[in-house]
């Protein structure tokens, strides 16, 4: 299980800067930074740019997306910002608006 | 479910405002305001740096701020709180370590910054007072000021009794009168009761 999860009724305005998983299921607003992997559940709002490992995001996303791994747009994901990862999947049914950066 | 319970983990940091419905458990670090309508736990490694309100709130770890519970506070063994703690009901057990005020009962509006802001203000707004008002009686009141360990008004009325009588300041006849005034007035201020600039203005206004 990750060690940090954001609960569907929270909401954090503010930086999150972690060394572990992050699950987010609620609303995040400012800076999201973590080491290892972060996952967007459905249902999730995020209004900020997120940094990490492998990102799953089945939630919305507003804002630009760095990965040192590996970005996964799930169906029922929503995107508006700009992506800059060594590999990205984009699922059918993921919504998707901004650039591409696949530059190692 | 277990979207239903937020965990902020061991090595997370957050800088800035949580807030929600739900219950949060808190094993990292976050550094602002927590204010959840759900059960608020900060567990041994947690650490928190601003005013935590919630339902129940459980503490092992490390606060500095306030705590309010809605319901109950709970501080357990281990617990280290720098600040304020306020719910009707307040638990602290063996082993936790609280250094602020604590109030147990019905939440009301903070008291205990309203109370010192009061009593601070208090001796000041008096001692201006009396220096406002000493030089009216110049001659009959001068030495009381002086027994009240306050040096400026004794400079203004040496100088205002100066003014009106040649030399008249004797010491003895000051010395009793002033120990009835000291017996009727308030204690003497512990800080100085001059004025910033006072002295200036009173030299300046002896220039002209």
């Amino acid at each position: 299980m990750a060690s940090t999860v954001i609960g569907a009724g929270i909401t954090i305005e503010g930086e999150i800067t972690s060394d572990d998983d992050v699950v987010v299921h609620g609303t995040v607003r400012g800076k999201l930074t973590a080491k290892e992997s972060v996952t967007i559940e459905q249902g999730a709002v995020i209004e900020a740019d997120v940094a990490g490992g492998t990102l799953i995001v089945a939630g919305s996303i507003t804002g630009n997306i760095t990965s040192s791994d590996r970005v996964d747009l799930q169906t029922g994901a929503k995107v508006v910002g700009n992506v800059k990862a060594a590999r990205i999947t984009i699922a059918d049914g993921a919504q998707f608006k901004g650039n591409v950066d696949m530059d190692v | 479910m277990a979207s239903d319970v937020t965990v902020i983990g061991r090595g997370t940091r957050i800088r800035g405002r949580v807030s929600g419905a739900v219950d949060l458990e808190v094993h990292g670090h976050i550094d602002g305001e927590i204010a959840v309508s759900g059960d608020v736990t900060i567990d041994a490694e947690g650490l928190v740096g601003a005013n935590v309100s919630g339902r129940r709130v459980v503490v092992r770890g490390a606060v500095k701020g306030d705590l309010t519970g809605e319901d109950a506070v709970v501080l357990e063994e281990g617990a280290r709180v720098l600040g304020d703690v306020r719910a009707p009901r307040v638990s602290i057990a063996v082993g936790a370590l609280v250094r602020g005020y604590v109030q147990t009962g019905g939440v009301e509006a903070a008291p205990t910054r309203a109370r010192s802001t009061a009593s601070a203000a208090r001796p000041a707004t008096r001692t201006a007072a009396t220096a406002k008002a000493a030089p009216a009686p110049a001659a009959k009141a001068a030495p009381a000021p002086v027994a009240k360990a306050a040096p400026a008004p004794a400079v203004k009325h040496v100088q205002a009794a100066s003014r009106a009588t040649p030399f008249s300041l004797a010491g003895g006849a000051g010395g009793t009168s002033s120990h009835a005034d000291a017996k009727r007035g308030p204690p003497p201020p512990v800080v100085p009761s001059l004025k910033k600039g006072a002295k200036g203005a009173l030299n300046k206004k002896k220039a002209h």
